[in-house]
């Protein structure tokens, strides 16, 4: 099958639209930078002591905001995936919603929880509410990587540790190292995003790596120095994602039902209270919390907050999720063509340089990816891609491309090559083996990176921000944009709003996965 | 007759067969004998077209099929069956569909009538509608060999097909391949680890390890054999 890809003029029109579109942008920005003819002077300021002492904070909290999410999120992932506990099902939806929703609700949220009980929204210093409301965040990320995780270890292992030592140290000695390296997976991914995440940092006024780039471009119109700054910060997510992938790339990421499971399961008899009474304080810490607070002020004067809120945001939802929509289907097929082109002949070059791409797309900041574009397409004759939604397309497709792959990858490392081989010998073409036999096959594989991919990109503000083509409304910037300037109340309904509309979509998408996941257990078991 | 001549083939730097030279007659049930590794699957694969050899030829009734390092005929124009050790059944097509996608694929007229032939002929017309995690192991064995088998292939080639039955089921299913000879006029490759298995229906087995012929012949002759490696392997 993988001597075929070269012939297959999809891959190759996929994989140059790749490099043509998102990649260059990107390369053509940053030789730019270093061909500046100050170049000198902003290497001095850019690679300045102030410049290292803000990266290290930056990944100071960065590492901070991973390793007690990947902690909490791996308390929360053995309860939920390795123990017999009630009320589970809704435990492992309900602690998944704060990933699939934008940051910046919960960083409003939780100001407004300061503001409510303290009547100060600065009760606690900023950096500890950034990290708490990124912790809150990336949890989930930890739960369903570690969950995962648990899934897979074979009950053999385990009982075989129960004859001879106790539980608990079967926990230590066995489980625990045998999911070590989706704990450092989970702890790669959790310290990227939240060192290129934007929007808690600058509602919260943390200065950290991403808003002094934003500010350079902004506020200085300094390109050249926000490119050189962010290098570094680059340079750090490329090499740790490069090691995670080199490492565990043979992990199972994300995966659905319980095919091929064969892990113990653990009821749980004194700890049953404290682990469901963990539960419900995650919950009402993550969620019950700040949803309730965030009603409780949006109507504290009376529906008409909500009102105009919902006015306001009126115009921004078909465009958000008619974008998200398009995205996520693009974000799907891009990522299936990386995902394939890699698990079919892993020695393929196409295949394996177009996953380092995602991975090096993936790993710029959003602010630097939003630069990029900006530069490469606000050019004479792109009109149509600069001044349209097709530049935050690009962009999207960029950024959650590397995920997308991510989670197909792992679906087709566990396709068997048998079933296209049987194919093959039936005389089934290439392109019907793909589409009759491969793709309906991974098909809940497929709808749970859209369901990702389409989220994500709902949610979106630090590239969006940057790239909003004027007269242009979505969801997060709308909120984000009048923030400054309207009352708190105004704020709140509309961040509820966007809350309540992600929810909607999120519950929605999740019906249709649960119908789907349901039939392909089924028909694998 | 089914020959490979001079095959050399690697996995990586892993040299799996090297200058293996053999000759398989028509209408007969040969059996490639051997622990795992020995390289009787690759090849079972090299025979189908689904490995190209680094070096050497195979031919099936003087018709070049790989030569050269070069597929000349690929693996859905070699008729040619394969059952695999997983069976291979697709999941998410029925019993029907799963027996028909190769006839369809080849344009084939009279495909339901075809279908319901070959069922009625391992007995699983009412089956037809179910799918493959519905089915018993016996009954998704049948259906995988009954898929091979409804293309009418001149060679049928099994790898380790039995590997997941309990010994009754397998007994039931190797008396069911033995007739499958004469029931279909078939040339049968059949590979196992099993020498049980292999002398309950080989006309012939070759017996491999490390990628070589240990002994080649009847079962008399293999009973007979000398070889120091094959007297190990049948527990003499």
């Amino acid at each position: 099958m993988g001597r075929k890809l070269v012939k297959q003029p999809l891959f190759t029109i996929v994989y140059l639209s790749f490099v043509l579109m998102i990649v260059a942008p990107i390369v053509y920005t940053i030789g730019t930078a270093f061909f500046s003819e100050k170049i000198g002077v902003e290497l001095t300021q850019a690679f300045q002591g102030r410049t290292i002492f803000l990266l290290l904070k930056s990944s100071l909290i960065a590492a901070i905001i991973a390793f007690f999410s990947t902690i909490i999120g791996t308390f929360l992932g053995f309860l939920l995936y390795k123990t017999k506990i009630p009320f589970q099902g809704f435990f492992k939806v309900s602690l998944l919603i704060p990933l699939l929703i934008s940051p910046y609700i919960f960083a409003v949220a939780w100001k407004d929880i300061f503001l409510f009980f303290f009547r100060d929204s600065t009760i606690l210093p900023s950096y500890l509410t950034c990290i708490l409301v990124m912790i809150i965040v990336f949890s989930p990320l930890a739960m369903l990587i570690t969950g995962s995780a648990f899934m897979h270890i074979n009950k053999q292992f385990e009982e075989s540790a129960l004859m001879v030592t106790s539980f608990r140290k079967m926990i230590l000695k066995v489980i625990l190292p045998l999911i070590k390296p989706s704990l450092i997976s989970s702890f790669v991914l959790i310290f990227i995003f939240s060192i290129s995440e934007f929007s808690v940092p600058a509602l919260f006024g943390v200065k950290v790596f991403t808003t002094e780039i934003f500010t350079q471009f902004s506020a200085f119109y300094n390109h050249s120095m926000a490119i050189l700054q962010s290098l570094l910060l680059i340079l750090i997510c490329v090499f740790l994602l490069y090691a995670e992938r080199k490492h565990l790339a043979d992990l199972p990421f994300l995966s659905i039902g319980s095919k091929g499971s064969s892990s113990k399961i653990y009821v749980l008899k004194k700890g049953e209270f404290f682990s469901l009474s963990f539960l419900f304080l995650w919950l009402s810490v993550s969620m019950i919390f700040p949803v309730t607070i965030l009603f409780i002020q949006s109507f504290k004067n009376g529906v008409g907050a909500f009102i105009q809120a919902f006015d306001l945001m009126m115009p921004t939802f078909i465009d958000s999720i008619a974008l998200s929509f398009v995205a996520a289907l693009l974000i799907v097929f891009v990522g299936f063509v990386a995902a394939f082109s890699a698990s079919n002949k892993p020695d393929l070059r196409m295949g394996k340089s177009f996953n380092y791409l995602l991975l090096f797309v993936f790993a710029v900041p959003s602010t630097i990816l939003g630069i990029s574009l900006i530069k490469f397409y606000n050019q004479p004759g792109l009109e149509m891609i600069y001044t349209t939604y097709a530049i935050i397309l690009i962009a999207f497709v960029g950024k959650f491309s590397f995920i997308a792959a991510k989670i197909i990858g792992d679906a087709l490392k566990g396709y068997p090559k048998s079933l296209d081989e049987a194919a093959r010998i039936a005389g089934a073409t290439f392109s019907i083996r793909i589409r009759k036999i491969l793709i309906p096959m991974i098909l809940p594989v497929l709808f749970l990176a859209f369901m990702v991919a389409f989220i994500f990109s709902l949610g979106d503000l630090g590239t969006s921000i940057m790239l909003y083509p004027p007269g242009t409304e979505l969801m997060p910037i709308k909120v984000f944009t009048i923030m400054a300037n309207a009352p708190q109340d105004l704020i709140n309904s509309m961040t509820l709003i966007v809350f309540l509309t992600t929810l909607i979509l999120i519950i929605g998408l999740y019906m249709i996965a649960k119908l789907m996941i349901r039939k392909y257990n089924c028909a694998y078991d | 007759m089914i020959e490979l001549k001079n095959i050399y083939h690697s996995y990586g730097s892993e040299a799996v067969l090297t200058d293996l030279s053999l000759q398989l007659e028509a209408q007969k049930i040969h059996c490639l004998l051997g622990s795992s590794g020995s390289g009787k699957t690759t090849i079972l694969r090299l025979i189908a077209g689904l490995e190209v050899p680094q070096k050497g030829m195979v031919s099936n009734g003087g018709i070049t099929l790989t030569g050269d390092a070069e597929i000349l005929i690929p693996a859905d124009r070699r008729k040619i069956g394969f059952v695999f050790q997983d069976l291979a059944l697709w999941p998410h097509l029925s019993v029907y569909k799963n027996i028909a996608f190769g006839l369809e694929e080849q344009k084939a007229d009279r495909i339901k009538e075809k279908v319901f032939e070959i069922l009625h002929h391992f007995d699983l017309e009412e089956f037809a509608g179910k799918y493959p995690h519905q089915l018993s192991g016996g009954q998704q064995q049948l259906v995988a060999i009954a898929r091979s088998l409804v293309l009418k292939p001149d060679v049928l080639l099994m790898d380790e097909p039995l590997a997941n039955l309990d010994v009754k089921l397998k007994r039931k299913m190797l008396a069911h391949i033995k007739k499958l000879k004469q029931d279909f006029n078939l040339t049968m490759i059949y590979v196992t680890h099993d020498h049980r298995e292999a002398f309950s229906i080989a006309d012939r087995v070759i017996v491999l390890n490390d990628g070589r012929i240990e002994a080649m012949g009847s079962l008399d002759e293999i009973k007979k054999s000398e070889n120091e490696f094959v007297k190990y392997f049948l527990e003499y």
